[in-house]
């Protein structure tokens, strides 16, 4: 079960993410643990390793939407990253930044458990 | 939300457009409390959600990027609907030129993700929900919905927000239809609303490149300000021909226009509706034109004629009016001698000083108010020779006016009677004047009532005559005891040939009829020495004497009694 504090720990901003849910502890906490398995994850990874950029970034902006209104902040700024990346459709290596938000993600869906 | 409209009304209902569940449920969570939340997932879902019932929708929450329909073909088309147009739509944007562009498609406002704070969305929900209500409160109050046009208040607003930016001449112009209210009798309310809405789609299509602004002002009644460039109204004419190429189920309607030119800036704008609509309504019943102007001297008149009538009672209360008499004198011997007279009314107004009677008696006449005066004058008429007879101890006879009107009060025979009776007079003692032009209006009443008249004593004189249309058969069953020769014929007796032949005529006339002849209006000798040949034996005329006052009138029966 994931609480607060471990979310805190992980580099969340709680605070404001607990405030966009009206300070509803319980709907946050449960969005957060669903968050990992948002469809835009897969989206995003499938339509890099196609070479599909501009997927790719309708897939990273929903997830950096999503992220952001949950304050998941280490997510949210590499799914930023990424997002801005995409949208100027810079060369760069989108394999690592991908396994950086995936492995990121990883430790969030850990700590759901 | 006002407490006002939240009291009074359901919660209000905001459609959340947004591909992301998450964020659905994190905008779901803080909107709950205040409003009925409906959701959508892409533009297409929301689209038919509202097309299902736009009504139901106080606000549209906005995704800008979604798949299948996005929120920029969103916006494109509750811009362009118009069942859509009234609901705000506030976008939800990642992106700042996003934000410029949403703004320019017609969003009301913006919220960021990640998200603001609930409170400032909230807050911003509920001002633009607000800001939309009360705009449609004021665009209901502002146009009429059957035509588009301005409804009355807005439209005299508007004139005087017109107003203080443009003192270029204008027109004010009122416009309506003949009998619209049997159109939608017979025709039905569809058939009228379909007229009256093709008169404001002419009327606006005529108005478009104008300095100009229309309302419906009320049932079929319009309104038009605008600039004047003639003497006369273009437009009306316009508007005119344009209707007259539209057929109706009713066939035919007519139009009615009245134009006030060049509106008067001392007065009121709703004064200057009020004399266009003068105008226009004093073509009603006139088919052989469409349009009239307003005329100030007209108007003018009949505020004047307006004042005379309202005025009228409490001046005979007050003996503003006051009775005259000229005196009638006998020439058949050497000296002339007093007859009798005529009371004649005179009106000595409080503010407006001494009035012609020729301003009131036609008016009087034409809408009944003289048989009031003609009342006034008898009881007048009656105790003033009751006074003179007493002081005298002879009757000096007055003669009064009795109008057409009076013709057809059952009940003038006892009125008339009353009235001497109340001052101890006989039937012998008053005269009674009928013009002649009553004889000829109503011919078989008017004799039945003289016939009366004279079984009870009283003694007729026919009034001016010779100016009305009685038919020489006629004469010859009129009841009468004296014939009064219009003055006309005896003031221009010595200049023409003609009217002199027609006093002639008259006094054959009289012979014929076995009565006397009073000519009136005689002011020189010439024309008395002329009466006189002619056989004429009462004169009535300025030669003798004007109309006076009962006081100075007594002088001129004490000299009688001296002589």
């Amino acid at each position: 079960m994931i609480t607060l504090d471990a979310l805190r720990e992980f580099g969340a901003d709680t605070d404001r993410g607990l405030a966009t849910c009206m300070g509803n502890e319980a709907l946050y906490l449960r969005l957060v643990s669903s968050v990992s398995s948002e469809k835009s994850f897969d989206d995003l990874s499938s339509a890099i390793k196609a070479g599909d950029l501009d997927s790719a970034f309708e897939a990273a902006h929903a997830l950096k939407g999503v992220l952001g209104n949950l304050s998941l902040t280490p997510l949210y700024e590499k799914a930023s990253e990424i997002t801005e990346f995409l949208r100027n459709k810079t060369d760069t290596d989108y394999g690592k930044l991908l396994d950086e938000l995936m492995s990121k993600k990883d430790i969030l869906t850990d700590l759901c458990k | 939300m006002k407490r006002v409209l939240q009291n009074a009304r359901a919660k209000r209902k905001v459609l959340v457009v947004e591909d992301e569940w998450i964020n659905r449920e994190i905008l779901g969570n803080m909107l709950s409390e205040e409003y009925d939340v409906a959701y959508a997932e892409n533009g297409q879902q929301a689209i038919s959600l509202l097309q299902e019932d736009a009504d139901s929708f106080s606000l549209i929450l906005l995704d800008l990027m979604m798949p299948v329909m996005g929120g920029e073909e969103v916006l494109k088309i509750c811009r362009s609907d118009t069942a859509l147009t009234g609901i705000p739509v506030i976008v939800i944007t990642q992106d700042e030129d996003a934000e410029v562009s949403s703004i320019r498609a017609g969003a009301d406002d913006f919220i960021k993700k990640p998200y603001d704070m609930p409170e400032v969305i909230l807050a911003r929900c509920e001002r633009i929900i607000d800001l939309y209500e009360q705009k449609k409160l004021i665009d209901s109050a502002e146009i009429d919905p059957l035509t588009g046009l301005y409804t009355r208040d807005f439209f005299f607003e508007y004139i005087r927000q017109m107003e203080k930016y443009s003192d270029a001449n204008m027109d004010a112009i009122v416009m309506d239809v003949e009998h619209f209210h049997l159109i939608n009798e017979i025709y039905g309310r569809s058939e009228g609303d379909r007229i009256l809405k093709k008169i404001s789609s002419v009327i606006m299509t005529e108005l478009r490149d104008s300095f100009a602004i229309a309302c419906r002002c009320a049932a079929d009644t319009f309104y038009i300000y605008h600039s004047c460039s003639s003497d006369y109204c273009m437009l009306a004419e316009k508007i005119l021909g344009e209707m007259a190429s539209v057929s109706f189920k009713s066939t035919k309607i007519r139009l009615r226009i009245g134009v006030n030119k060049s509106v008067d800036r001392n007065t009121a704008p709703e004064q200057w509706f009020d004399h266009a609509k003068l105008a226009c309504d004093g073509l009603r019943g006139d088919y052989t034109k469409q349009i009239a102007y307003y005329d100030s001297a007209a108007h003018d008149r009949q505020l004047y004629h307006e004042r005379l009538i309202r005025d009228m009672d409490s001046s005979i209360a007050n003996k503003n009016f006051t009775v005259y008499f000229q005196p009638k004198y006998g020439i058949e011997g050497d000296r002339p001698v007093l007859k009798s007279a005529e009371a004649l009314i005179r009106w000595i107004h409080p503010e407006l000083g001494m009035i012609n009677p020729g301003d009131f008696i036609p008016l009087f006449e034409s809408n009944g108010l003289v048989q009031k005066l003609d009342r006034f004058v008898w009881e007048e008429a009656a105790s003033q020779i009751a006074f003179w007879k007493k002081k005298f101890g002879f009757t000096i006879p007055v003669s009064v006016n009795v109008s057409r009107i009076d013709i057809f009060d059952p009940d003038l025979e006892d009125r008339l009677l009353g009235i001497l009776d109340k001052n101890g007079l006989s039937s012998g003692e008053m005269l009674l004047e009928i013009t002649e032009s009553a004889y000829s209006d109503s011919a078989e009443r008017l004799i039945e009532v003289v016939n009366n008249l004279r079984a009870k004593g009283f003694r007729i004189e026919m009034d001016d005559f010779g100016s009305g249309y009685s038919s020489l058969n006629m004469l010859t069953t009129i009841p009468i005891d004296v014939l009064k020769m219009d003055m006309k014929f005896v003031s221009n007796m010595l200049k023409d040939d003609k009217s002199l032949k027609l006093c002639e005529l008259v006094m054959d006339i009289s012979k014929f009829l076995e009565v006397p002849v009073v000519a009136e209006g005689v002011e020189e000798k010439a024309q008395l020495d002329k009466l006189k040949d002619m056989g004429c034996t009462i004169i009535q005329g300025y030669y003798f004497s004007k109309p006076l006052p009962a006081d100075q009138f007594e002088k001129l029966i004490k000299k009688e009694t001296e002589a």
